[in-house]
């Protein structure tokens, strides 16, 4: 049986990461795409501490292949008077449809109030953030269902999609996607850790379950493999490989 | 509008190179028998599997690989891979389980078993592996109780640029390993390559360019990893059928003395 609707990958990247051997190559990422069945990726940039000019780079890549790309804005809390006016240019003028942070690079959690601005601006327009549920220089004893829970409740309109955690993520991830409304699952991930996939549409929902990749770092084909050979019913699989995505970001089909 | 296909099989044998049977005291695994194994194996449509105990890398390999013979002795779809640690091992004690139980394949830990992989502390296991012609797999890391013991490539090299008369596999190189491992594998023409955590961005293509598709083995890492999705990925990499075949078995076989 085939999936007969649009494929889109909520999770990658633009740009090169040489300690990765990551290129960026706009020819090789259409093709893995292909290959893997894939019809529109969301795509970021968040390997600048200049968040206009990775905004920039999105744009003029997405304009090149808009058919299959969707541009996924991105800023940093370190500038936080540029993030304001950036969010304003990225979602209004270069037609962003959700917002990246990087708190690992930027070395504050996404619970630091340093975003909160950030936040309150994606609060008002009830608009997507995706970030990862945990870091490593979180204080002792965090989670990420005590972190989203304050966070949703503080910003109840912000839909938050928690990087990899659907895929081999902490518990308390997947428990905070089950009780908060406003929670999802993003898939991608190095491992491929068994009955994954199962577990977070078993214990969250396939509703709250999204499709990623990590291109240009991790190869489409193994992340969409762990959809397609989950252990779940087919219409779950086309809610995380596509419908979800296209709910959540209100995308044109 | 995507035709992706919602189910997979793979359309050739398949032989899954990397497989641990056993539990572990530090953390639950999600299949520790055999048999659990073999009900994976039948969902995803893989007919053998190289097989590895952890109680075996971890605590005590001739205990461990005791234990794993008594779960799959007999068996024509688990294949014993034995632990050895040549730090610690009495080899001659190992060699003769190995020739007793039919065990083709072995597998060292230098990283965990804290030993250097240097012809100084492996060398007379080298020379019974290069006699007995049993290939030794070399996982690049093992975690355990939270940490991670890694493989040193510096003394992989070294050491098996010297005794070409050895044939080893690399295992579980991962995309941080992306900058080393397929440089090292393509140095040493002794050193074969498996494929279960090399997930980077056309791995799987990199890796057979590096060192052709007869030297690169599927595996999975199952139980910590689903059996099927880098086999997925196999399928979906433009593969002709007889490099898709080489790699999902015949390789491993020939490896084994099984073809």
């Amino acid at each position: 049986m085939s999936i007969d609707m649009p494929v889109i990958d909520f999770h990658t990247h633009l740009g090169s990461w040489g300690r990765f051997g990551v290129d960026g190559d706009p020819d090789r990422f259409v093709e893995i795409m292909d290959h893997a069945g894939i019809d529109a990726a969301c795509i970021n940039c968040i390997f600048y501490g200049d968040a206009r000019r990775a905004n920039d780079l999105v744009a003029e890549f997405v304009s090149r292949r808009p058919d299959r790309f969707i541009p996924v804005a991105f800023v940093t809390p370190h500038y936080p008077d540029e993030a304001l006016r950036e969010l304003d240019r990225a979602f209004d003028h270069l037609g962003m449809k959700y917002l990246k942070i990087y708190p690992d690079y930027f070395r504050k959690p996404n619970d630091d109030p340093a975003y909160f601005p950030i936040y309150e601006w994606l609060n008002e327009r009830g608009l997507a953030v995706m970030a990862h549920a945990t870091y490593s220089f979180d204080k002792p004893g965090v989670t990420p269902y005590d972190r989203f829970t304050a966070l949703s409740e503080r910003f109840p309109n912000v839909k938050w999609v928690l990087a990899h955690a659907g895929g081999w993520g902490p518990d308390k991830a997947i428990e905070a996607a089950r009780d908060l409304p406003n929670v999802y699952l993003e898939t991608c991930g190095s491992l491929a850790a068994r009955g994954a996939i199962e577990n977070s549409v078993r214990t969250a929902g396939a509703d709250r379950v999204l499709f990623g990749t990590d291109m240009a770092l991790l190869d489409a084909r193994h992340q969409i493999g762990k959809i397609i050979t989950a252990d779940i019913p087919h219409d779950d699989k086309r809610k995380i490989l596509g419908l979800n995505a296209i709910k959540l970001l209100d995308l044109e089909v | 509008m995507s035709s992706l296909a919602l189910d997979f099989r793979p359309s050739v044998p398949t032989l899954d190179a990397n497989v641990s049977i056993g539990r572990r005291h530090d953390r639950v695994v999600s299949v520790d028998s055999a048999d659990g194994a073999r009900a994976e194996m039948e969902r995803a449509g893989i007919s053998r599997a190289i097989a590895y105990a952890p109680h075996a890398a971890a605590y005590d390999s001739g205990e461990g690989n005791a234990m794993l013979m008594d779960a799959v002795r007999g068996s024509h779809d688990l294949l014993p891979q034995f632990v050895c640690n040549p730090a610690s091992d009495d080899l001659a004690k190992t060699a003769a389980h190995v020739e007793a139980e039919g065990v083709r394949s072995v597998r060292m830990l230098p990283g965990l078993h804290n030993y250097p992989f240097r012809p100084w502390v492996v060398e007379p296991w080298l020379d019974w592996l290069a006699d007995a012609r049993i290939p030794v797999w070399l996982p690049v890391e093992y975690d355990l109780l939270g940490a991670v013991y890694s493989l040193d490539p510096r003394d992989v090299y070294d050491t098996l640029s010297e005794r070409q008369d050895v044939r080893a596999v690399l295992s579980e190189a991962k995309y941080h390993d992306a900058s080393w491992a397929l440089p090292l594998v393509r140095s040493l023409p002794n050193l074969d390559f498996e494929l279960s955590r090399f997930v980077v961005t056309g791995g799987i293509t990199s890796a057979i360019e590096a060192i052709g598709p007869e030297r690169v083995l599927f595996g999975s890492r199952f139980p910590d990893s689903a059996m099927s999705p880098q086999l997925y990925s196999l399928h979906h990499c433009g593969l002709d059928d007889d490099d898709l075949r080489a790699i999902c078995a015949d390789n491993a076989e020939r490896l084994l003395g099984l073809s």
